[in-house]
């Protein structure tokens, strides 16, 4: 199917461009500009809210973006069933403004962490349909604030409704402490919403699709949502 | 003017006598702390202009050379590529973190002012022995700063050095090197070109952070002023940075600016002298228009180096456009004066004219100082005694060396892959990044051998420069051209002097026989507390080119079972300056044989031979040869799965250090073929042996793989953490 999609750049995202040159790359189709000040969000299938660090991450990341005016027509757009990408600081912006439950907490050593990881699918939704249940995605994290946290009964709802899309894992796809590297609870790398249509992802798949990136994994999520 | 005074804006009598003479009427204060600011080494170049003159600056693909932001090389049809290199030594010492976050700030807005989109950075970073009580704090402090500026404006980092050695333990040294992406017909300079153009401030509000900055870096470090000086360190804010990058990019694509200039070292006193000096005009400047974070004297807004500011010159009729771009952006914008054709530096504050000068007593009449040197000793033939060493020791030794060891405690700090267009992140021979749209790689990288350089500083220069090269040739790409960072201790002292003198010299010898011309540098003087003064530490940043991104070579084994060969000139264990100082423990400088010569002509045969074999798709990865010798670069090849297998009859030559050293990576079907090629060429070339999982094999020697692989990849974390 044909994908429409759109970015939008809050002031300090970093990876709009990144996450355009991805889009249009993969559905062979211009991808929308977004201000953050524009009240209205152009008709699109997908909305990748980018990485970055919006408003600086000051106050707490993702924070003050949440107050931004296209804020409320992403909220619409949520509410049609329209798909939703937050990658990195984008989905920090999508658990300040609700849209997924729990928090990203400072890395568990404290330090800005890039390298590439691994993660594979946990339970099946709409952006995770092309990997295989046992398939290991090479893709590259780069974040300060990746920890996920959430309450007992947070997790054990995100359990339920079966929206913890990606774990973080190691090569061989076992969930070890050590692979878990950001310390994560239950080792979440990605969760969508109860009605799976919005997608919070830590790891950069836009980093992970050209010939000359380290993996060409990141691909398949996007390929997930074109079928 | 009472003497006091003059001395503590660090100006010599002597000096002030020449502006006195020029003048002739006593200067306001203001007008003393413009000459402060102007006339010191950070900003003049007293001491270095005499050599740094010397140096081959152009050739038919420079498009700017020094003097300006950046350096710029044409990399074919319409691109080019900015680039340059700047210290934050001395600010990075009394504040680590906010010391290298402004170091990354300031050289990213070097690039953007010329109109460029930063594209990487790079690193290069001292620190004294770890067992200095300060060093892992200076450590923690640097690379987090450095980090965060990076990654939060979204740069990727793509490569760098870090080193430790007691010379810097009390004067840790911090370059920052960034490239830019520019498309040749949207160079921006600083020079105005129209008299009444209005000058325009851009950026952070001016504070009282970083007065008389520059001047402290021109500066001898005693115990006491770590806490005294800490006020002159600015403090950075990536994220205006970020706006500010974004808002000047579009003001240029826009054409709506006429020219532009960073405010760095000295603030709008230097930005403002240099557009008046560049554009051979005068400028009117209202000190009451400056956005100020807070009440400041006129005297101290001329001082300031608060971060994250640009000046520019724009046309009148384009003021409601430049306005609307930056409103967007949410970065304050004043216009605060005009150019005029005085050839006069003038600032007014509340109707009053506070500064009156001409442009060329301040740049022209700038001091250039002789300074007298000594050419250093002649070392003695010495011999050693290897006796107690053998593959085990050594192995161990270099294992458990800091120096040595894999670096990723430090670049996992760094956004390495932001901007979608890295190829070869840092652990690489060198970092590679593609120009975006486009199939051109840019490949770069950053070097020094301090050891090397005390020894010998013309020849040690030399050999930092050609391993430099051999960096970028390993990974298939032609070294272009070179920015340089020349920090040393105080030239007052002859014998550093004439390391800086003969290490220019080496320089200029090396860039004219390969052809890279030197088109941007820095210079950091001074590095020294009390009387210990830091090794000569001259750094290349070396940065090069290959049309096609896809026939960049990796670093690194690909499969189990290609051969292992390698070409280049071993050192005789007794002029290896780093197998004697890292393996007999050798300190003292006088206990050190000559530097052997840098071979020109071995290099460039060895270079030309590579690219032929990589042209014939023979080379599967490739490694150059440095510090630690062909064993190190094994090492440093090595994945979490494979190992290597060699035969060599001199064992601890393999950690000697070699001439035009290379380790190629061929696949056995192309071993005959490789072997052809070296003799039609005259190249020397040695079979080591063979790629091998799981497995380190030296002749007889067999450690256990896992235990060398996890100990080169962990000690530096377990040092540091320690």
């Amino acid at each position: 199917m044909s994908l429409s999609s759109a970015v939008i750049t809050f002031p300090g995202s970093n990876c709009d461009r990144d996450a355009q040159t991805y889009l249009e790359a993969l559905t062979s189709q211009d991808t929308h500009k977004v201000w953050h000040k524009d009240v209205s969000l152009p008709k699109v299938d997908l909305l990748i809210i980018p990485g970055g660090f919006s408003f600086g991450d000051y106050l707490r990341s993702g924070a003050m973006a949440s107050k931004s005016p296209i804020i409320n027509d992403v909220l619409k757009h949520a509410d049609r069933g329209g798909y939703i990408i937050g990658i990195c600081n984008g989905f920090q912006i999508l658990t300040e403004i609700g849209l997924l439950d729990g928090a990203l907490n400072r890395n568990i050593n404290l330090k800005f962490l890039a390298k590439n990881c691994f993660i594979k699918k946990n339970h099946d939704n709409h952006f995770n349909k092309k990997i295989l249940p046992d398939q290991c995605l090479s893709i590259p994290v780069a974040h300060n604030e990746g920890s996920y946290y959430n309450s007992e009964e947070g997790l054990k709802s995100l359990e339920d409704n079966q929206q913890i899309s990606f774990l973080y894992c190691n090569e061989n796809g076992n969930t070890t402490d050590q692979s878990n590297l950001n310390g994560s609870l239950n080792h979440i790398a990605g969760i969508t919403n109860k009605k799976k249509n919005v997608l919070g992802l830590m790891p950069h798949p836009e980093r992970a699709f050209q010939d000359f990136h380290t993996s060409q994994d990141g691909q398949l999520i996007l390929e997930s949502l074109l079928g | 003017m009472n003497t006091e005074l003059i001395l503590q804006h660090g100006l010599t009598l002597d000096e002030y006598e020449v502006i006195n003479n020029y003048m002739q009427r006593e200067l306001t204060m203001e007008e003393l702390g413009i000459f402060s600011a102007m006339w010191n080494e950070h900003c003049c170049y007293k001491t270095s202009k005499k050599w740094l003159k010397k140096l081959p600056t152009s050739n038919d693909i420079v498009i700017q050379g020094p003097g300006e932001n950046a350096g710029i090389i044409d990399i074919q049809d319409d691109d080019a590529i900015a680039f340059k290199i700047e210290s934050h030594n001395h600010p990075s010492y009394i504040e680590p973190f906010n010391g290298s976050a402004t170091g990354v700030g300031g050289i990213l807005r070097d690039i953007f002012t010329m109109g460029a989109r930063p594209i990487a950075t790079l690193n290069s970073i001292r620190f004294g022995d770890l067992s200095n009580f300060k060093t892992k704090y200076l450590v923690n402090g640097v690379v987090k700063g450095i980090g965060h500026y990076g990654n939060c404006i979204g740069i990727p980092n793509i490569g760098g050095e870090c080193e430790f050695d007691h010379s810097y333990d009390y004067n840790n040294l911090v370059n920052a090197m960034a490239i830019g992406h520019v498309k040749k017909d949207s160079i921006f300079y600083s020079e105005p070109k129209t008299i009444g153009g209005l000058i325009v401030y851009i950026g952070s509000k001016t504070g009282k952070d970083g007065i008389h900055g520059a001047s402290m870096a021109s500066d001898v470090f005693s115990e006491d002023d770590e806490d005294s000086k800490r006020p002159s360190v600015q403090v950075g804010d990536p994220f205006m940075e970020k706006l500010l990058m974004e808002g000047c990019l579009e003001l240029m694509d826009a054409k709506l600016i006429e020219s532009m200039q960073d405010m760095g070292a000295a603030g709008i006193t230097s930005s403002s002298v240099e557009m008046a000096s560049k554009g051979n005009l005068g400028v009117e400047i209202n000190l009451d228009k400056i956005p100020l974070r807070e009440p400041l004297t006129p005297y101290e807004i001329l001082l300031s180096e608060s971060q994250e500011r640009m000046l520019a010159v724009i046309l009148e009729e384009n003021n409601e456009k430049v306005k609307n771009i930056l409103k967007k952006w949410e970065i304050d914008y004043e216009v605060i004066g005009v150019v005029t054709d005085t050839k006069k530096v003038i600032f007014k504050s509340q109707d009053k004219i506070v500064v009156d000068l001409p442009v060329d007593i301040i740049v022209d009449s700038a001091p250039e100082y002789d300074r007298p040197f000594n050419l250093p000793l002649k070392h003695k033939v010495q011999k050693y005694d290897f006796n107690q060493l053998n593959i085990e020791t050594c192995l161990n030794n270099l294992l458990t060396n800091i120096n040595y060891s894999h670096k990723a405690w430090v670049y996992d700090q760094y956004d390495s892959t932001v901007m979608g267009d890295t190829i070869f992140e840092p652990g690489s021979s060198s970092g590679i990044v593609k120009v975006h749209k486009t199939n051109k790689a840019i490949g770069a990288t950053t070097d020094c051998n301090p050891l090397y350089i005390r020894i010998n500083p013309e020849q040690g220069m030399a050999h930092t420069v050609v391993e430099s090269y051999r960096n970028l040739v390993s990974s298939n790409i032609k070294p272009m051209a070179i920015t340089n960072n020349l920090n040393f201790a105080s030239p007052l002292d002859q014998n550093i002097m004439g390391e800086l003198v003969l290490s220019i010299h080496g320089l200029k010898e090396t860039a004219k026989y390969f052809d890279t011309p030197i088109v941007s540098g820095n210079v950091s003087l001074y590095n020294q507390t009390n009387d210990e003064p830091i090794k000569p530490t001259p750094v290349i940043g070396c940065v090069g080119f290959n049309e096609n991104y896809r026939s960049v070579i990796p670093t690194h084994f690909q499969n189990d079972g290609d051969q292992i060969f390698m070409i280049g000139k071993p050192l005789d264990l007794a002029e290896s300056p780093y197998f004697l100082q890292d393996q007999l423990g050798l300190s003292n400088i006088n206990e050190f044989n000559d530097l052997a010569k840098c071979d020109f002509a071995l290099e460039k045969k060895h270079q030309d031979f590579l690219f032929q074999m990589f042209e014939k798709s023979m080379i599967k990865s490739c490694n150059d040869i440095s510090r630690g010798g062909p064993i190190h670069s094994l090492i440093t090849m090595m994945t979490s799965k494979l190992g290597f297998h060699i035969q060599h009859s001199d064992e601890l030559s393999l950690f000697s250090e070699y001439l035009a050293g290379y380790i190629m990576i061929i696949d056995q079907d192309n071993s005959e073929s490789i072997v052809k090629e070296a003799q039609a060429g005259g190249v020397d070339l040695m079979h080591l042996g063979s790629v091998k999982t799981d497995a380190i094999e030296i002749n007889e020697f067999q450690p256990k793989f896992n235990s060398v692989y996890e100990v080169y990849k962990n000690n530096f974390s377990d040092k540091i953490k320690n």
